[in-house]
């Protein structure tokens, strides 16, 4: 039970810590909440799920599109709805939770109340060292979350843009002395965070296929990791989600599987009690 | 005659030819309404109240309406939550003037609703919450035409357990009204049919079902009893197959309607093969006439075949009501209380007729008939009762 439960914490660990990683990317650059994030990752899942099962185009390629598309639907979103509302982070606020209400609306409409699911990459299960069994379509969401969370760190060391976004996050009008388009940084930025939440969400379709309204509870935990791990910081974020993937599995075989999700919120109430800003955060001076 | 008489005596003709043609073509409709998740998780039962308020409404208006008036159904949506479910309720008495409501499928709901049709002295027939206290509280304006907790436990699953020979169960209850009820019934008549089991508690949002499932498989079962609705079925079945719970072990989904969903197969793929679920409807075994009228009139009205059966309960809820309301003879609520209580009516589920021994959950209920069934290479065999039986418990 433990081997199984520690592997199984890493696995959803690694899927909330995905979602959440586009959650604090926009939270750190734009100070902006995005309530309508788990709308885009139900969105890619829609996507990937009518390319690949509906058009009979391949599954990966199915993905992609749909992560492109996802993210596109971010830069239109950015520009026409949250750059309006720069400096009232209420706004904002307010902006996005209508949109995940007429995104869930529009779900129902088009794709209809029953779940959708992409055809999995690979079927069956795996013995693992002869302890359990385990779902191989879990273990390649696995590894895809790993490399695209891999990814994405590569590029925010590596890169221009990740520099960029870095500096940002730190500080904002520094980063605008120096040259930064901050506009546009925030344009890409929400972009990017919505095609992360895209990622998760064509990644994890085919383990827990999409509904209109699954969108809320994976918002909702991204938005723990986030706190959990100190607002606005990735490497944070991404310990966070593997603390709640690992608590609450270990939480549900040991204590009781009726109250997995309290788990959560006891880790969340511990960590702003012994620590404010978070694992990860830094005190506001 | 001179052309003034003429003109008269055609317009008398027309007015009497407009009076004799139907009563309900020109007079106010009769409204009766309809609370259900439109929204939300449960969506897919709004979705099968609607087809089956669409034909039920045709059905009744075809043949004379009520009161000589055409009926009118209006569908209030409560989301699955109690707060809105109670607030619906309201709307549709205080704005939309029904003259009773009929509905519901989440126990929490029905059980904030009832309280509602109490105050407001409103005959109110739930149809697929299945809760014990919604009729157990012995309200006078509730009915259930629909199974409950006690009798699906003890009239078909209990004895389907039994029959079947199985040696342990294990129970899995989501954590709502209606879960933790059956659940408690269940290991109720576990213990008196003195066949050993457990039992756990799951979120009723839950996806990821690994660690119950891993807790189950290591005490051994031979029949996992689920209580999960909605896409957590899915997640469930699917997930079973992974952890090698299944084929070893039998599921049997004790709601239903998950089971028969359109994406069930794609969702869960093989390992939806030989799971069993408890139904009101199958595919093949039609109970009375009307049940079969009412599967044509669906495959020509929607072009495909009935499979969550929530869409004929409520079919029979609205033709309930439209009998009360024409014995009755006025829309007044103690006259359909007194017409409701008096229903027999043949049904496509079978005879309705309200329980009147008060005291218990049987008061204003009345259960249809349910049925165990077992997917068998994706055609499904009818396991129990064994006079409707089409097969053999296949593992």
């Amino acid at each position: 039970m433990l081997a199984l439960s520690l592997t199984n914490g890493l696995v959803i660990g690694i899927v909330y810590a995905l979602t959440a990683l586009g959650v604090s990317l926009v939270v750190g650059i734009m100070n902006v909440v995005n309530f309508a994030h788990g709308e885009f990752y139900i969105l890619a899942g829609y996507f990937s799920y009518l390319f690949a099962h509906t058009l009979g185009i391949h599954p990966l390629a199915a993905m992609v599109i749909a992560v492109g598309l996802v993210f596109l639907l971010g830069l239109v979103v950015e520009y026409t709805l949250i750059r309006p509302t720069y400096g009232d982070d209420m706004y904002s606020l307010i902006l996005t939770f209508i949109l995940s209400i007429v995104f869930q609306s529009l779900f129902l409409l088009v794709f209809g109340p029953y779940p959708n699911k992409p055809p999995s990459w690979i079927k069956g299960a795996t013995e693992v060292f002869g302890l359990f069994h385990y779902g191989n379509q879990r273990l390649a969401a696995l590894a895809a979350g790993v490399v695209v969370i891999a990814l994405f760190f590569a590029m925010l060391k590596l890169t221009w843009f990740g520099r960029m976004i870095r500096a940002a996050a730190q500080d904002r009008e520094m980063a605008e002395l120096n040259g930064i388009n901050t506009t546009r940084l925030n344009l890409l930025s929400f972009g990017l965070g919505c095609a992360l939440a895209a990622a998760a969400g064509v990644i994890l379709a085919p383990v827990f296929p999409v509904t209109p309204t699954a969108g809320t509870p994976v918002a909702l935990t991204a938005f723990v990791c986030v706190v959990l791990g100190g607002m606005g910081s990735m490497s944070g974020c991404v310990l966070g989600g593997l603390v709640l993937g690992v608590v609450e599995n270990l939480g549900a075989a040991y204590v009781s599987t009726g109250y997995k999700h309290v788990f959560m919120f006891l880790i969340l109430i511990l960590v702003l009690l012994f620590r404010p800003a978070g694992l990860f955060g830094r005190r506001e001076v | 005659m001179n052309k003034k008489g003429f003109v008269g005596v055609i317009v008398l003709a027309l007015v009497g030819l407009m009076l004799a043609v139907g009563p309900a073509l020109g007079a106010d409709p009769v409204k009766i309404g309809v609370v259900g998740p439109r929204t939300g998780d449960a969506a897919a039962t709004g979705k099968a109240f609607e087809e089956g308020i669409q034909l039920a409404t045709a059905w009744v208006n075809a043949k004379g309406g009520v009161l000589g008036r055409p009926l009118e159904v209006v569908f209030e949506d409560t989301a699955g939550a109690p707060d809105k479910a109670a607030s619906g309720f309201e709307r549709l008495v205080t704005r939309d003037k029904v003259a009773m409501v009929l509905g519901e499928s989440h126990s929490s709901s029905a059980l904030a609703e009832i309280e509602v049709a109490n105050r407001l002295k409103i005959p109110f027939v739930v149809v697929e919450a299945w809760a014990d206290p919604i009729t157990a509280k012995n309200y006078r304006y509730v009915f259930r035409a629909g199974p409950s907790n006690s009798g699906v436990v003890n009239e078909t699953i209990a004895k389907w357990v039994q029959a079947s020979g199985f040696k342990k169960a294990y129970i899995v209850a989501e954590n709502s009204d209606w879960g933790l009820g059956i659940a408690q019934l269940t290991e109720a008549a576990l213990k008196k049919a003195a066949i050993p089991y457990e039992q756990l508690v799951t979120e009723r949002k839950s996806q990821d079902h690994y660690t119950e499932l891993t807790k189950i498989k290591q005490f051994g079962p031979d029949v996992v009893l689920a209580y999960v609705y909605g896409t957590g079925l899915h997640y469930f079945v699917a997930q079973a197959g992974e952890v090698g719970l299944t084929p070893k072990a039998v599921i049997l989904d004790g709601a239903g309607p998950p089971s028969l969903w359109p994406d069930y197969w794609t969702n869960v793929g093989d390992y939806g093969n030989l799971e069993c679920f408890v139904s009101s409807m199958h595919e093949k075994v039609e109970l009375t006439p009307l049940a079969k009228e009412f599967r044509e009139n669906y495959v020509k009205a929607f072009g495909k075949a009935p499979t969550d059966y929530k869409s004929r309960s409520i079919y029979d809820a609205v033709l309930i009501a439209a009998d009360a309301i024409n014995r009755a003879g006025s829309l007044g609520a103690e006259n359909l209380v007194t017409a409701l209580e008096k229903t027999d009516l043949l049904t496509t589920r079978g005879k309705a007729k309200f329980g009147m021994e008060k005291g218990g959950p049987e008061y204003h209920q009345w259960m249809p008939p349910m049925l165990v069934i077992q997917w068998q290479d994706k055609a499904q065999t009818v396991l129990y009762p064994p006079e409707a039986a089409t097969g053999q418990l296949k593992r």
